[in-house]
């Protein structure tokens, strides 16, 4: 492992903005942003648009360091490098607050940085970016939660989210067909060498086509990026779905995400072919995959079957939920293999009874309890497999906890 | 028309995209369509770009047509993602471009340029 390199792992962030005029909802929305402010919002991030391309759903920017997708009452904004990403957050609630758009969902997530000692403010610590987004976040935003799932693991996801109360399910389309959805991002690392070579360019061919990376899903229009001396992004358009491709090939610190966008309603073998391919594209040594959902029973089960069928094994999972704006009670489903786990949610949940102005909650007692000890042996055994660690995000109080 | 060359020409009504459809036919000079829209984030990202190529090639004929302005003309080409460019010479396409791709749009207007 270098001592110092590019930073692959992304920051991720999410927000969703409700139109105080229902009519503006359905038109362009946030699309009608200008392009020229939000060249400025990118440059307080140090990133800017090196390639774009929109449909009659959304904008997918290209960035110097990741991606943009701006839909009518969505952004989503993922950085890598030492982009100082949160800082985004304030200058976009502003701009859309201009165009009569209010905030009420933010989600940030991310893994686990390969150099964290690089990251500047406010990325240092976890902790530090809570704290952050707490001050940057309006009050109003007061369903609040922040967590590390498998934070023992070299590939931990960092949640937070906050979203207005009892702000109602949508009633546009676009809410609707939202709770059908899923988002499903993978974390590769220790890239296949061979194959990493293919993102160093000079070869006069598309590292789009050379790759394989076309096939993952033949009906997107693909709109991407070749970094010198090497590197490789790429936005795919489909309908109103994206999907997300960021490649850093150098040795010792290789790193590759994708991203995608999935419904209930695909079929299943979709998925499960879109994985394959990302799998053979990349090989590569450890991977974990984080799914995102309001419809929490089914997507688990299907991302699950789907990471089996590409031949990985899985070393550990969990889920989590977390509140969404919604007129919901707290959870009301437990699982049936009660774990300690248990006891964390419950404490969770009287906290919110006690404090009804306080909507922080310490991250550090949301972990997961450490997973089980393994005998050295099947240790060696994994190592030498291909491995892959899953965590589920719930968005509901729909509220299971699996063990492996 | 005078003053035309070097800047990226808007067509605003059917009329004035036929007129400079023939020119460009008669003229044997390569046309570049960009076909854009004024919601599209991505086509004003790309705009001083094109208008910077424009500048740079005026033996290159430059046109600009917004998707709503003249909507059957984007029926007619088949226009879903944008920005979209056509590449036209003597009546044909003969390749396109579809997103704001700096480099690629280059590569493909210096390949028919000649």
């Amino acid at each position: 492992m270098a001592v110092s390199g590019f930073e692959g792992f992304e920051k991720r962030l999410e927000l969703h903005f409700s139109g105080d005029d229902p009519a503006l909802t359905s038109t362009m929305g946030l699309r009608r942003l200008d392009f020229s402010l939000l060249e400025q919002v990118l440059h307080v991030v140090q990133c800017s648009v090196v390639s774009a391309v929109a449909n009659q759903y959304f904008d997918a920017y290209v960035l110097s360091e990741s991606s943009l997708f701006i839909y009518p009452t969505k952004i989503i904004i993922k950085t890598c490098g030492t982009t100082q990403l949160l800082k985004s957050i304030r200058p976009l609630i502003h701009l859309a607050k201009n165009l009569n758009h209010s905030i009420i969902t933010c989600k940030y997530t991310r893994g686990n940085f390969i150099f964290p000692q690089s990251q500047p403010f406010p990325h240092t610590s976890f902790s530090e970016e809570v704290s952050f987004l707490e001050d940057n976040l309006p009050d109003k935003l007061s369903n609040r939660k922040a967590s590390v799932m498998n934070s023992s693991k070299s590939h931990a996801w960092h949640v937070f989210t906050a979203s207005v109360p009892g702000s109602g399910e949508g009633v546009s389309a676009e809410s609707k067909a939202a709770a059908y959805t899923y988002t499903v991002e993978v974390c590769m690392t220790d890239l296949d060498r061979v194959l990493a070579r293919r993102f160093f360019g000079g070869t006069g061919n598309s590292m789009t086509e050379i790759t394989g990376i076309y096939g993952i899903n033949p009906k997107a229009l693909i709109c991407d990026f070749e970094f010198d001396p090497c590197g490789y992004s790429m936005n795919g358009i489909d309908g109103d779905r994206y999907s997300t491709i960021h490649v850093t090939p150098e040795d010792g610190f290789s790193y590759a995400s994708f991203e995608c966008v999935g419904s209930v309603f695909d079929d299943d073998d979709d998925l499960v072919r879109m994985l394959k391919k990302v799998v053979k594209i990349f090989r590569p040594g450890k991977m974990s995959v984080a799914t995102s959902t309001s419809v929490a029973n089914d997507v688990s089960t299907r991302v699950n079957n789907a990471m089996k069928m590409v031949g990985m094994r899985c070393r550990s999972f969990n889920a989590d939920d977390f509140p969404a704006s919604g007129n919901r009670k707290l959870p009301i489903k437990i699982g049936t293999r009660r774990t300690s786990c248990i006891g964390l949610d419950v404490y969770w949940i009287e906290t919110l009874k006690q404090s009804k102005g306080l909507h922080t909650f310490p991250f550090w007692n949301l972990e997961f309890p450490k997973p089980k000890v393994i005998k050295d042996a099947a240790l060696a055994e994994w190592q030498r497999n291909q491995i892959f660690e899953m965590q589920i995000l719930m968005s509901i109080f729909g509220r299971f906890i699996l063990e492996y | 028309m005078a003053g035309e060359e070097g800047t990226v020409i808007a067509c605003h009504t059917v009329d004035a995209w036929n007129e400079q459809l023939q020119k460009g036919n008669d003229s044997k000079k390569l046309i570049v369509v960009d076909f854009t829209a004024s919601w599209c984030g991505p086509c004003r990202f790309i705009a001083p770009i094109l208008a910077d190529f424009a500048k740079k090639m005026p033996h290159v004929t430059f046109l600009k047509v917004d998707v709503d302005e003249l909507k059957s003309v984007a029926e007619d080409w088949a226009v879903e993602a944008m920005p979209t460019f056509m590449f036209l010479k003597e009546g044909k396409i003969v390749d396109k471009v579809v997103g704001a791709k700096k480099d690629e749009l280059q590569l493909v207007i210096e390949k028919h340029a000649k």
